[in-house]
């Protein structure tokens, strides 16, 4: 088995703070690998480490079997990375800021042009190759990011929270940008809060939990190890508030959630609710509109895992994003 | 083999070097506000400092070489790299295949050519408007050139301080830096202090550029010109020390 990434024993500690606990973990080369975690779990901080911006209290980091802390320059030279804050030069226009990139990576001179010219179409900034950046929405700065960071056609390529804050088809476009780009054969590293977009691209999947790898594995595979957590999810007719101490005081029910208008019922024996369910609408003249038993989601065994509630799961607001911003700079 | 691969690996920080450099003067400095202020800053600093005082033209001139080499060269370390920081483009630079010396002799490569592009404005006002006929042409470039580095690599010192505010860098280096312009023979020529500021006035990087600028061009400076050429050469170097340390620790800190 070739690896892209060796972590072993990494650990970071901000001051007191023990942000990374000794975590150990492998990328295998060509697949696209998740790194999911509520926020302040440690994913940046590790993703950090991992691109050389932050140095590591202990542990050992190999990248392409190039140790970084004897000598990262080759390690960088194969590495690509996209922050989760487009990081360009906004003064300078999108076929300047390629092009710098390109210098900086040391493309051949006779490739730079042709490459920045294929990346500018491909992400369909052509048109606007000329426009200062300043100017670009957040879409085609997120897009131009990408394409600043795969310029020197890097084997490893870092993510960090790529799709969040886009509209539905900048980010759809991201979404088959990095799977035409792992098709091509460049391994992703995924660092996310977006569980969905982990379960649609990523091979394998890591959680980390206050600094520690909580689960690894395949999406499928970490639903499967945890069925306490399928439900079953009813809308009835007339649906009303009052249904809610019925529902959850059935046998079994672990947790109920109100989901627009259907009811989520988790439980470890889905097919002993249902006829339950089916009893008490008949016995209250409600009508069963919809009935439906799922397997647990990524969503759900995330939520085990890092011990949050089922529900709580929801994109950062600004005030949030402005928070972690500010803790991260006090690091 | 490995001989060929050093020598590649030179030729690529060479070139990355450039690549910053040339960056950093398009993204910073060939802006309007930036070009107003480094044509400008001279004169303020001309007229601040010879109302009323009873300096002779060579004397004038060689103190505001001095005083505009110091002041602009460095101001750039302090603001871009924790703007960068801000910016998040500072990581861009971080992650890229190139040492932090190169890194770094980048950014002092910059802010010693504004300050010697920015001189140039006093010395023609000099040479063309009040006469000054310059002693030894050689010297006072070879002293702006090393005067600009060492100031530069003193700039990037501040710039390196692990914070992503402007702000926070500009009072430090602002409390610093006016200090060593007061106690640097500037204003009181070196020969004219008591023994106890002349040895304080060796504390600052500008005693040996104004002495030596002033040599250039009026032939009659305190020290030794080697002397200081030498110092300023080594000052150059020591303050990249701090200023690597202050990156590493920077890294430890994730600034």
């Amino acid at each position: 088995m070739r690896y892209a990434i060796e972590v072993h024993d990494l650990t970071k500690y901000y001051g007191d703070h023990l942000a990374v606990d000794h975590i150990s973990f492998d990328v295998r080369q060509g697949e696209i690998y998740g790194f999911l975690g509520p926020n302040g779990a440690g994913k940046s901080t590790t993703q950090r480490m991992l691109t050389t911006l932050l140095e590591p209290t202990s542990g050992q980091i190999l990248i392409h079997e190039h140790d970084l802390a004897r000598d990262a320059y080759p390690a960088k030279r194969i590495m690509g990375l996209v922050p989760e804050e487009s990081n360009i030069y906004t003064e300078l226009t999108a076929w300047d800021n390629l092009i710098f990139t390109a210098q900086l990576y040391r493309v051949p001179v006779n490739q730079r042009t042709a490459r920045a010219s294929e990346l500018l179409e491909t992400f369909g900034l052509w048109e606007n190759r000329a426009v200062k950046v300043e100017n670009y929405s957040k879409g085609m700065r997120r897009r131009l990011s990408i394409a600043m960071a795969i310029i020197h056609q890097p084997s490893l390529l870092f993510l960090d929270e790529p799709v969040p804050g886009l509209d539905a088809q900048s980010a759809r476009a991201i979404r088959e940008m990095i799977r035409q780009l792992n098709a091509d054969g460049t391994t992703v590293f995924l660092t996310t809060h977006d569980i969905e977009e982990a379960n649609q691209l990523c091979n394998r999947v890591a959680i980390l939990n206050h600094g520690k790898i909580a689960a690894i594995d395949t999406p499928e595979r970490l639903k499967a190890t945890f069925r306490r957590v399928q439900s079953v999810e009813v809308a009835l007719d007339p649906e009303g508030q009052m249904q809610k101490d019925a529902l959850g005081a059935l046998s079994g029910v672990t947790q109920l959630i109100k989901a627009g208008d259907k009811w989520r019922l988790y439980t470890e024996d889905p097919s002993s609710l249902v006829p339950q369910i089916v009893h008490y609408a008949e016995e209250n003249n409600l009508r069963v509109l919809h009935l439906n038993t799922l397997g647990p989601s990524l969503e759900d065994v995330f939520l085990e895992i890092t011990g949050q509630e089922i529900g709580s799961v929801h994109h950062e607001n600004g005030e949030q994003k402005m928070r972690r911003g500010k803790m991260r700079g006090r690091k | 083999m490995n001989m060929s691969i050093n020598w590649k690996r030179l030729m690529d920080e060479l070139a990355q070097v450039w690549t910053v450099a040339v960056k950093d003067i398009r993204v910073y400095y060939l802006q309007p506000p930036m070009i107003m202020f480094g044509l400008a800053l001279p004169f303020f600093l001309f007229f601040s400092f010879s109302i009323k005082r009873n300096i002779g033209a060579e004397s004038g001139i060689a103190q505001l070489l001095a005083m505009t080499t110091f002041f602009m060269a460095s101001s750039a370390g302090p603001v871009v790299i924790p703007l960068e920081r801000r910016m998040g483009t500072y990581d861009r630079l971080l992650a890229a295949p190139m040492s932090l010396a190169s890194l770094l002799i980048a950014q002092t490569l910059v802010g010693a050519f504004f300050a010697l592009v920015t001189s140039v404005v006093p010395l023609l006002v000099g040479v063309l408007c009040l006469h000054v006929a310059i002693a030894d042409t050689p010297l006072l470039f070879a002293g702006l050139l090393l005067a600009s580095l060492a100031f530069s690599t003193f700039g990037l010192v501040f710039g390196s301080i692990p914070v992503q505010s402007v702000g926070s860098i500009m009072m430090p280096s602002t409390l610093i830096r006016w200090p060593l312009l007061f106690i640097s023979g500037i204003f009181i020529p070196l020969g004219d202090m008591a023994p106890w500021a002349r040895v304080l006035s060796y504390l600052s990087p500008l005693t040996y550029a104004q002495d030596v600028i002033k040599t250039a061009v009026s032939g009659a400076g305190y020290l030794n010109r080697w002397l200081d050429l030498g110092l300023l050469l080594v000052l150059l170097i020591v303050f990249l020390i701090p200023a690597a340390r202050l990156h590493h620790r920077s890294r430890v800190l994730g600034y």
